[in-house]
């Protein structure tokens, strides 16, 4: 059976096959939403060099982080070593071959459940971006099975008692050679509004954004009457584009005309705040996501669920006060500063 | 910006020419040296939404009534917590209001006494609604059914034979009180309902900024509107006429006509001519007992109603007729709205807290409930109530001036209606001596005098407000329909002119959108017809009386209103952007400047010199 899950509506979301990432990846086709081609490598094990490697257990928690790099650096070098002829390489060939003629594409781990770290920090072994061409490709899905001894994951599964027993599956996606990018939030990160959607661009790819290097574009939009709320343009001198040699990324200035003006039109924000509405119905609480607008249009990157005011319940107003004594509420403390507290 | 300190009212002069002009109002409804401490400490505006011009003396009473009544129901009745009534005082033939907060001390008690009382009306409100209906038409038939005919020479012996008693002396001094009387009834029933119908929709307002705290006022609004309301019924009747006469295949000649009468005339000729001219004449009452003030309507007897002045409706069916052939659709999306409304209540009521969930729905329940009052009210009083009063007060006047009271019946609205009471007893008893009243001749003088005053004060700008600007605006009734906020205040004391040299007004977002075009500014009703296709109007408030010409203008422009008010209500319902409040548009901006409306921000910018 191939090892290979083609991101679309009609795959199957197997969270045991597809990691975390390409199971999130799945969904977005599968809720319809507009996902950069792509498809997930299964996991593969790699017990053998588990064992081969690991003399003493090292759960113990007086290892250091300087310890835990080097055997984190043996374990993953080994790992890359024994991946060299494994069959998923030739099912990872032909589907690459089937994206284009050498698509540049991004290679990210997708780990799964309890292997999965921290979503909110990006390991420096687990994701390649830019990747072009079959050989370059093929070392980077073997880099990434290896990205499942990434310190940090050992330094996580330390804590929790034990080695990451899993496998990682891999995620191959093609990149979005993005006219303008940014990010999305279904609720109003600022108060906590769960009736706005806030998105934020720049022109160019994304990375400056999400890595907070560059003040972005900013569009406050109403979820249930699609009006734009607020607008704010930033002045945006610089641009993430893609290497003219197609690898990798480079730094830019934005053409003059172009710095004040806003990076999406009123259309391409409406078709945002759709996408984003969809995202949140189907899975159920604020999502905090990023997307990339080329020319077939918008496309969701990826989405995860937001985690600041949804750890807390929306905060009520009227802390259990029936209309009437709404009422009261509203008329006595809206005459004067000043006027006592309503104790209820 | 300079900043500058609102004048005192008893530093404020008189207009040159206008010496005297005390005379013509009510003494206690002027500013004087005995409460001159307490005056010279509040906070006064200008009441333009209500009465944007000079006063007639006559026409007082239609500032007394609402002084009394909004008071009495706020501070005596339903204890409303933090209010008292709004207090008034006329200077220089224009009104200023002050809101009357109630002590601090007694906002608790009060809430209490409120909390029992307003809680009977919210949970019988329906009820008390019909109720209240009947009542205020039969105030309103009884005001219809006045004679105010000029006393006959010789009584009709009817009086003899059916043992009247009384003669129409006494008739005509019982009628003029009667119908003063029920007016200052019919304003109680007036804000019966109305302050704590606003305390509900003031709730609700501010319950959806606490719980979705960017939530733009018109969007709460449509979760609120919608409904089948009188209000629009006259609108809603020129349209069917308008359909009418396409099917009667009298178009045509309702296109070319320019006089109203002229065309009942020419149609009545044919059969089908004459059933259209039957419907018109069945349809007018009582739907076009429609004032056409230039802002809140009834405020003044100088306007027109459609039933006086029928060219004004049928200059709203030819407009009409054309869009039907172009096959515009004429009828407002109603069952649009009522579906939009039900998905963004249902969508807002998702995202709330569970807990807050219950208390929504009935919040939603209860605004819907008192907004049908809020709106029909407006119709029931502000129109056909004070139309009729306007109409017996001229006919009373006509026959004082038949009789030699005035020597014109337009004298009759330059003295004060106790004045009026006066001068009826003066003409009765004259009549019943057989003799002659000092009449005509004595208030000739006093008359020409005043109308001189009168036309220096009308002509006068006066000032937006009066007395130390208050550091907030919390008031509900400031806020909600007159539009005034803390930031109206400081646009009152500030300059127009922005930094960077662009003019801009600013007001309240009344309806959603932004367009540009040029500026039409619109004073009455009879210039509407200058107003062409893209055209922004500014005004001093709109009225669904100026319906017809929605389709050619792209956005609104008011001086007065706020969210509440009127002309956002109107815009809403017809998907016109608008800006209302700003306070001086129609003083500001020049027909044929551009200008740029911004509905989701209230702000207006005149592009061009």
């Amino acid at each position: 059976m191939t090892s290979i899950t083609w991101i679309s509506p009609e795959a199957p979301v197997d969270t045991a096959r597809l990691g975390g990432k390409g199971a999130g990846l799945v969904r977005l086709a599968v809720t319809g939403l507009p996902v950069p081609a792509g498809f997930v490598v299964a996991p593969e094990r790699f017990d053998g060099a588990l064992d081969d490697v690991i003399g003493t257990h090292p759960g113990s928690a007086a290892m250091s982080l300087a310890q835990l790099e080097t055997v984190s650096e043996r374990l993953r070098t080994a790992v890359f070593e024994r991946s060299a002829g494994r069959p998923a390489l030739d099912d990872v060939a032909a589907a690459y071959r089937r994206l284009g003629d050498d698509a540049p594409v991004a290679v990210r781990s997708s780990a799964s459940g309890e292997d999965a770290p921290d979503h909110s920090f990006a390991g420096e072994h687990d994701s390649y971006l830019w990747v072009r061409g079959l050989d370059d490709v093929l070392v980077a899905v073997r880099r990434c099975w290896a990205s499942l001894f990434t310190a940090r994951a050992l330094d996580y599964r330390r804590s929790a008692g034990g080695l990451p027993t899993g496998a990682m599956a891999v995620v191959v996606q093609r990149m979005v050679d993005a006219a303008a990018a940014g990010v999305f939030m279904t609720l109003n990160p600022s108060n906590g509004d769960r009736s706005k959607v806030v998105i934020e661009t720049v022109w160019g790819l994304g990375e400056p954004l999400v890595s907070g290097l560059v003040d972005p574009d900013r569009f406050v939009v109403d979820k249930v009457t699609g009006q734009i709320i607020h607008r704010h343009l930033a002045h945006k001198a610089t641009w993430a584009v893609r290497d003219p040699d197609g690898t990798g990324v480079v730094t830019d200035e934005v053409p003059a005309d172009r710095r004040d003006a806003p990076s999406l039109t009123d259309d391409q924000i409406a078709e945002i705040v759709a996408c984003a509405r969809r995202i949140e119905r189907a899975e159920g609480c604020p999502q905090d996501g990023e997307f990339a607008v080329d020319d077939a249009g918008v496309q969701v990157l990826q989405t995860r669920p937001e985690t600041v005011w949804s750890r807390r319940p929306p905060t009520g107003v009227t802390a259990g006060r029936s209309a009437m004594e709404q009422i009261l509420h509203t008329i006595t403390r809206a005459e004067a500063p000043g006027a006592p507290d309503d104790p209820t | 910006m300079t900043t500058r300190r609102f004048p005192d009212p008893f530093a404020i002069e008189t207009p040159a020419g206008a010496e005297g002009w005390e005379d013509m109002y009510n003494w206690y409804h002027l500013f004087g040296e005995e409460r001159r401490e307490q005056d010279s400490g509040r906070f006064w505006f200008q009441d333009r939404l209500h009465h944007p011009g000079a006063l007639h003396p006559y026409d007082e009473i239609q500032c007394e009534c609402w002084w009394q009544a909004l008071g009495a129901f706020n501070t005596r009745i339903f204890a409303m917590p933090p209010a008292y009534g709004v207090d008034q005082r006329l200077l220089n033939g224009y009104l200023y209001v002050s809101p009357v907060p109630a002590p601090e001390g007694d906002v608790a008690a009060r809430a209490e006494i409120f909390g029992r009382r307003a809680s009977h009306y919210y949970e019988h409100w329906d009820q008390i609604y019909d109720e209240w209906k009947d009542k205020v038409l039969a105030r309103l038939q009884a005001v219809r059914d006045l004679d105010f005919s000029p006393l006959p020479d010789l009584e009709d012996e009817r009086v003899v034979f059916d043992h009247v008693g009384t003669s129409s002396g006494y008739r005509l001094i019982e009628s003029f009180d009667r119908m003063i009387l029920t007016m200052y009834e019919t304003y109680q029933f007036h804000f019966e309902l109305l302050n704590i119908g606003y305390a509900a929709y003031l709730t609700f307002f501010g319950f959806c900024k606490e719980a979705f705290p960017d939530i733009p006022d018109q969007t709460i609004s449509r979760m609120v509107g919608g409904l089948h309301v009188d209000l629009y019924r006259p609108d809603d009747e020129l349209k069917r006429l308008a359909k009418e006469a396409e099917r009667l295949d009298v178009g045509d000649r309702i296109l070319d006509a320019t006089d109203a009468q002229a065309l009942f005339d020419e149609l009545s000729t044919t059969e089908a001519g004459a059933e259209w001219v039957a419907d018109w004449h069945h349809t007018s009452d009582p739907w076009f007992l429609f004032n056409t003030d230039p802002g809140h309507p009834g405020g003044y007897h100088i306007y027109d109603t459609w039933q006086d002045d029928p060219t004004i409706p049928l200059a709203s069916v030819k407009e009409y007729v054309q869009r039907l052939r172009q096959g515009e659709p004429l009828d407002r999306p109603t069952d649009e709205v009522l579906r939009e409304r039900d998905r963004i209540t249902g969508e807002y009521r998702e995202l709330l807290a569970t807990d807050d969930q219950a208390t929504f729905d009935e919040m939603v329940a209860l605004a819907r409930l008192v907004f049908v009052y809020i709106e029909e009210h407006v119709l029931y009083i502000e129109h056909w109530m004070w139309a009729t009063f306007w109409k017996q007060s001229k006919a009373l006047a006509a026959s004082l001036a038949q009789m030699r009271t005035f020597d014109d019946p337009e004298d009759m609205f330059f003295l004060r209606r106790y004045e009026v009471a006066e001068a009826i007893y003066d003409t009765v008893a004259a009549w019943s001596v057989g003799s002659r009243p000092r009449g005509a001749d004595y208030w000739r003088p006093i008359i020409a005098r005043r109308r001189e005053i009168y036309e220096v004060l009308d002509a006068h700008d006066p000032e937006p407000a009066l007395g130390p600007p208050p550091a907030e605006i919390s008031e509900p009734f400031t806020i909600m329909l007159w539009g005034i906020t803390t930031d109206t205040v400081s646009e009152w004391l500030a300059d127009d002119d922005d930094e960077d040299g662009e003019r801009r007004l600013r007001g309240i977002a009344g309806a959603p959108g932004v367009v540009e075009g040029p500026a039409r500014v619109v004073r009455h009703v009879t210039e509407l017809e200058s107003v062409e296709q893209g055209d922004v109007l500014v005004c001093p408030a709109t009225s669904p009386s100026w319906s017809p010409i929605f389709s050619r203008i792209a956005a609104t422009v008011s001086d007065v209103g706020g969210i509440m008010s009127h002309t956002a209500i109107v815009c809403r319902e017809y998907g016109l952007p608008a800006v209302v409040g700003t306070g001086n548009a129609v003083a500001t901006v020049r027909t044929g400047q551009r200008i740029r409306v911004d509905g989701d921000t209230g702000v207006v910018t005149i592009l061009d010199d």
